[in-house]
C-alpha cells in the first residue's frame, strides 16, 4: 500500500475540528453514557489549547437530521476575562450551544425511526469541517496545521456513501487528514476508508471509560509529531461500496465505464451522466461485462 | 532571526538550574507549569499529555517503543529537556532499568488546570472606577516608548541625565557585556552589543530579563519569586487594569522596574492606585515556545520598530 502523501510541517501549531456524533437514538443505548463522554471530550479539548497558545479547536455537531458549528476557540470571547478561565467558559459556551443543537435537530424529525439505532448526518459534517478548513487555506502560508478527527457512534447510512466518498476526496485532494475515532459497537466502514485514504488513524477504543488516555495518546498527536511517533495501523480496510440506484452496501455490481458510478443491476443507461450501456449479458455468462469492486493494493 | 529561541531556551536553562525544591515550588502555580508546557518541544508536550493520568513509573524502554526509528533522536531531546526542567522524574530499580514519571506538583496542578481551568489571583478592575485606561495602540506605543527610553540609556556614554529608575549599579550588570567597561576610556559597543542591538524586541528583553534575575539574589529577592511572578503577568490580559493592593510587597517593588522596561504602565485613580500589562509582557510566555518560525509575522512591527532604533541607537552612539 502506496504511502499517503502529506504535507510537511515544521512546527506543531494545530486546528483540530471536532466532529460529535449525538445521535439521541446511538446515545440512548450506549455502552458509556453521554455526559461521561463529554467530560472525556472537554478535558481532551482543553488539553489542545493547552499545548499551544496558537492551536485552535472547533466543534461540529453531527445530528440526525442537521449539523452545525458548536465551538470554536478562535471566536472573540464575550468578555475577554473568561480567556483566563478558559475551562468554565469552554464548557459553558459549547454546553449551552450544544443543547440548543438538539433540541432543534430533534425538532426536525419527521418521524419516529421504525426500529435501529438511525444514522447521522456525518457526511454534512465532514462537508462543513472541510468548507471551514479551506478558508482557513485561503488566510495565507502561516495557518495551523488542519486535521479531522470524528468521534461517531452511529453506524454508516449507506444512503450517505456517495457524499461521503466525495468529502473523504476532497479531504484527501486538500491533504486534511481525516482520524476516527469509533465509539459506537460496529467498525465504521466509511470512516476506516476515510481514515486510509486521507492518512489519518482509525481507531476503536477497547475501553472506552479511557477515552481521555485514547485520545490524549493517539489523538493529541499533531502532524508534525506524526512523523515520529508509533500509532494504530490499520489491520484491514472495508472497502465495500454502495450502489447508486438504491443505496445497499454491495460488494459484486456494475459499474458505468464512463463515469465509474456503480449500480447493483443492469440499467439501460447511467443515471449519473447519462451514457448508454451495452446489450445486457445473461447471469453465468462471462464475467467480462459484469466488474467486481476490488480494493486496489 | 533565530535568536528568540535562544535565548529563551537559556531562560529556561536558568529556570532548570534553579535548586529542586524551588523548582517543585513553581510548579505549585499552574499558571507555571502551563508556560512549561508551552515551552518544551513538540514530543515532550505530547508525552507529558500521554503520562498525565498514569500513577505508575513507565520504563524508558517502554517510551522508546513509542517513537519510530526517524524520531529517536527528538525523543532523546525531549526526554532529556523533561529530565532537566524535573518534570520527568528518573527512577532506577532493582534491574537497573530506568523508568519516568511525572513531577507529582506538576501532575497534579496540571490535571486541576485541565479539568476547571486556571484562575488568576486578580482580577481586573471594575471599569466605572478605572476611567482613563488608554487604548490598546496607546499602551503599544507607551510600552515600545519605555523600552525604547531604557535602550537608550542602556548603550549610551554620556547620558547624564537619568532616564530610567534603574540603579547605576543594576545599569551596570545589564551592560556587562554590551559595552566596554575599561578604567579612564569612554564605554564602546562590544560586538554582542551590536548583535544585541539587532535582535528583535522580545529578544532583547529576554535578555535583560535574564540579567535581572540572575542578579536578584543579589539584591535580596528570590529569583524563583521573581520568575514565578513574570510568568504569571504573562497570562494576564493586556489592557486591563489590576489593582495594586492584590501585589505583595516584593511583587510592588519589581512592578517599579518593570514599568521602565515597558512591561506594566501605573495608573492612579481617586482611591486606588493599578497596573495594566503591556503586550511586552502578556507576550512573555508564547515567545519562550521552541516555534520561532511563525514569530516572524508577529515581530514584523518589532522589525521596523527596532532596525529604526538601532538606526537611531547607532547613529547616537557613533556620534
Amino acid at each position: 500500500m502506496a504511502p499517503v502523501p502529506s504535507k510537511l510541517y515544521s512546527d506543531d501549531v494545530s486546528l483540530l475540528v471536532v466532529l460529535l456524533d449525538t445521535n439521541p437514538f446511538f446515545w440512548s443505548t450506549a455502552s458509556l453514557p453521554f455526559s461521561k463522554f463529554l467530560s472525556h471530550v472537554l478535558a481532551f479539548l482543553n488539553s489542545i489549547l493547552l499545548i499551544n497558545q496558537l492551536n485552535q479547536v472547533v466543534v461540529i455537531a453531527t445530528g440526525c437530521n442537521s449539523c452545525n458549528f458548536i465551538f470554536d476557540s478562535s471566536s472573540v470571547p464575550a468578555n475577554p476575562n473568561l480567556e483566563n478561565g478558559r475551562m468554565p467558559a469552554l464548557c459553558s459556551n459549547l454546553l449551552q450551544k450544544l443543547e440548543e443543537f438538539v433540541t432543534g435537530d430533534e425538532k426536525l424529525s419527521k418521524e419516529v425511526l421504525a426500529a435501529g439505532i438511525g444514522s447521522s448526518l456525518l457526511s454534512g459534517s465532514l462537508s462543513m469541517a472541510l468548507c471551514y478548513i479551506q478558508r482557513v487555506f485561503r488566510t495565507g502560508p502561516l495557518h495551523p496545521q488542519p486535521r479531522i478527527l470524528c468521534l461517531q457512534g452511529s453506524p454508516d447510512g449507506p444512503e450517505q456513501y456517495v457524499a461521503v466518498m466525495n468529502a473523504i476526496f476532497s479531504a484527501q485532494r486538500s491533504m486534511v487528514p481525516i482520524d476516527s475515532c469509533v465509539i459506537g459497537a460496529q467498525h465504521s466502514a466509511f470512516l476506516q476508508q476515510a481514515s486510509y485514504i486521507t492518512g489519518g488513524v482509525y481507531l476503536k477504543p477497547q475501553q472506552l471509560d479511557g477515552l481521555f488516555q485514547y485520545l490524549s495518546t493517539v489523538f493529541a498527536t499533531d502532524l508534525h509529531s506524526r512523523r515520529f511517533l508509533q500509532l494504530p495501523k490499520p489491520a484491514g480496510v472495508d472497502f465495500r461500496a454502495s450502489c447508486f440506484c438504491h443505496k445497499n452496501t454491495i460488494d459484486m455490481g456494475y459499474i458505468c465505464s464512463v463515469c465509474l458510478s456503480i449500480f447493483c443491476k443492469h440499467h439501460k443507461k447511467c443515471s449519473t451522466c447519462g451514457s448508454v450501456f451495452g446489450q445486457a449479458q445473461s447471469d453465468g455468462n462471462s464475467a467480462t461485462d459484469r466488474k467486481r469492486k476490488t480494493p486496489e493494493t | 532571526m533565530p535568536q528568540v529561541k535562544i535565548i529563551a531556551k537559556n531562560f529556561m536553562d536558568m529556570v532548570a538550574s534553579l535548586p529542586a525544591m524551588k523548582l517543585d515550588a513553581l510548579y505549585h502555580n499552574t499558571f507555571i507549569c502551563e508556560a512549561i508546557l508551552r515551552s518544551l518541544p513538540p514530543l515532550a508536550k505530547k508525552y507529558i499529555l500521554q503520562m498525565l493520568y498514569i500513577d505508575v513509573p513507565v520504563t524508558a524502554k517502554a517510551m522508546e517503543e513509542w517513537v519510530l526509528a526517524d524520531g529517536f533522536s527528538k525523543h532523546r531531546v525531549a526526554i532529556d529537556r523533561l529530565i532537566q526542567l524535573r518534570v520527568f522524574t528518573e527512577t532506577s530499580d532493582r534491574k537497573k532499568e530506568t523508568s519516568y514519571r511525572l513531577n507529582p506538583t506538576f501532575q497534579t496542578n496540571l490535571q486541576k488546570h485541565l479539568i476547571y481551568g486556571g484562575v488568576l489571583p486578580r482580577e481586573p478592575m471594575p471599569s466605572n472606577i478605572t476611567v482613563r485606561l488608554p487604548s490598546l495602540d496607546d499602551l503599544e506605543a507607551y510600552a515600545l516608548g519605555q523600552w525604547e527610553c531604557f535602550l537608550l540609556q542602556l548603550i549610551s556614554s554620556t547620558q547624564t541625565e537619568k532616564l530610567t529608575n534603574f540603579s547605576s549599579s543594576m545599569m551596570k550588570v545589564f551592560q556587562r557585556g554590551l559595552l566596554t567597561q575599561r578604567e579612564k576610556e569612554a564605554p564602546r559597543l562590544t560586538e554582542s552589543g551590536f548583535q544585541f542591538l539587532l535582535m528583535d524586541t522580545n529578544a532583547q528583553l529576554w535578555y535583560i530579563m535574564r540579567e535581572y534575575i540572575s542578579n536578584s539574589e543579589e539584591r535580596g529577592v528570590d529569583p524563583a519569586d521573581l520568575i514565578s511572578f513574570l510568568l504569571e503577568l504573562s497570562f494576564h490580559v493586556t489592557g486591563e487594569a489590576y489593582n495594586i493592593n492584590t501585589l505583595t510587597e516584593f511583587q510592588r517593588n519589581t512592578i517599579k522596574d518593570l514599568v521602565d522596561l515597558g512591561l506594566v504602565k501605573l495608573q492612579q485613580g481617586r482611591k486606588e492606585s493599578w497596573f495594566i500589562p503591556t503586550k511586552l509582557a502578556t507576550n512573555l510566555s508564547m515567545s519562550l515556545s521552541d516555534t520561532s518560525s511563525r514569530k516572524q509575522v508577529v515581530h514584523k512591527t518589532n522589525y521596523l520598530m527596532h532596525s529604526s532604533t538601532a538606526h537611531v541607537l547607532s547613529n547616537h552612539y557613533i556620534a
